[in-house]
């Protein structure tokens, strides 16, 4: 932190920039600390708030905003890579989906103060079809509310936060050691989940063996379209007798599945 | 999704190719149900 600190006021407004510019795109920085720096650095008169609070807020708004784009024609396959550093990638996309189903666009409100949603959630709106002036107006207001929150947090408690770092200054290297093995606590963990995780567990069926069961008119079977955001124009169609498993909405979705037939997922 | 389906006890499939492979086969599609695009989430 005091390291940090002492970066804010060398390099303050660049750095503040490109790391909070860096955690909207989806990349592990903390852009937290780095607004709190700024703003224990403006109370230090070492920068000038408005210039920090429009730097970060346009940073995050230029992030945001890519994301948001990328997610609308990438979809899921963007919230997968998103979600790859995360323990549980599914959960990790069916978390933040849910809370778009459950509050809709107020999400975007809150979004930035929850780990695992806030660089989720503009892409998810992307890929929901959510109306860009919309996305622009609540993201906007939400990393206002992130930006301003942190900056004030940083301003007010400049005195006590410098207390703290002068007591970590004093155990840097205890806290070293200690965040460098729960790293390696974690790569550990990642890589027995992956490994224990078989990756070809889900067969693949050709659609003329599909074929040749439908004109059976076998009726164990059912065939489910999951495409994440397929349905949004007008035109749009669908294998012919599938049903639509919104995985937005996935955990409510399965409640209503029958566990007796065999399910055929596509997408695009 | 399929992998999701099969935790939670289902017998999950995935076709090979998609809708793509679906059309290209020349078998049967529909348009979709109006029913259906009203349950997304429209953000009004």
């Amino acid at each position: 932190m005091t390291d940090l600190l002492s970066l804010a006021i060398r390099h303050g407004y660049l750095l503040i920039f490109v790391v909070v510019l860096a955690e909207s795109l989806g990349l592990p920085l903390p852009a937290s600390l780095a607004l709190i720096a700024g703003g224990a650095a403006t109370a230090a008169h070492a920068l000038h708030a408005p210039a920090v609070l429009l730097l970060a807020v346009a940073a995050m708004m230029i992030g945001d905003t890519a994301t948001f784009t990328l997610g609308r024609h990438a979809g899921w396959a963007l919230l997968g890579f998103l979600c790859r550093l995360s323990i549980n990638p599914e959960t990790c996309i069916l978390r933040s989906a849910e809370s778009f189903y459950k509050r809709g666009k107020i999400t975007l409100l809150f979004a930035k103060f929850v780990p695992g949603i806030n660089a989720m959630a503009p892409p998810l709106a992307g890929s929901m079809k959510m109306r860009p002036g919309q996305f622009l107006r609540f993201d906007l207001a939400g990393v206002s509310l992130y930006v301003g929150a942190y900056f004030t947090v940083g301003f007010i408690f400049r005195d006590f936060l410098a207390t703290i770092t002068r007591g970590f200054t004093t155990v840097r290297n205890i806290m070293g050691v200690i965040l460098l093995a729960a790293l390696a606590i974690y790569l550990v963990y990642r890589i027995w989940t992956y490994k224990k995780t078989p990756h070809n567990l889900v067969p693949r069926v050709a659609i003329e063996e599909l074929a040749l069961r439908i004109r059976a008119e076998d009726e164990n079977l059912l065939i489910a379209d999951v495409r994440s955001h397929g349905y949004y124009d007008a035109a749009a169609e669908r294998i012919k007798g599938s049903i639509r498993i919104e995985p937005n909405n996935f955990s409510a979705e399965i409640k209503a599945l029958p566990k007796e037939k065999d399910i055929y997922l596509y997408c695009t | 999704m399929a992998l999701l389906l099969k935790d939670n006890g289902f017998n999950a499939f995935v076709i090979r190719g998609g809708l793509a492979a679906w059309r290209k086969a020349g078998l049967p599609l529909e348009s979709v149900p109006l029913a259906d695009m009203v349950k997304l989430p429209t953000f009004s």
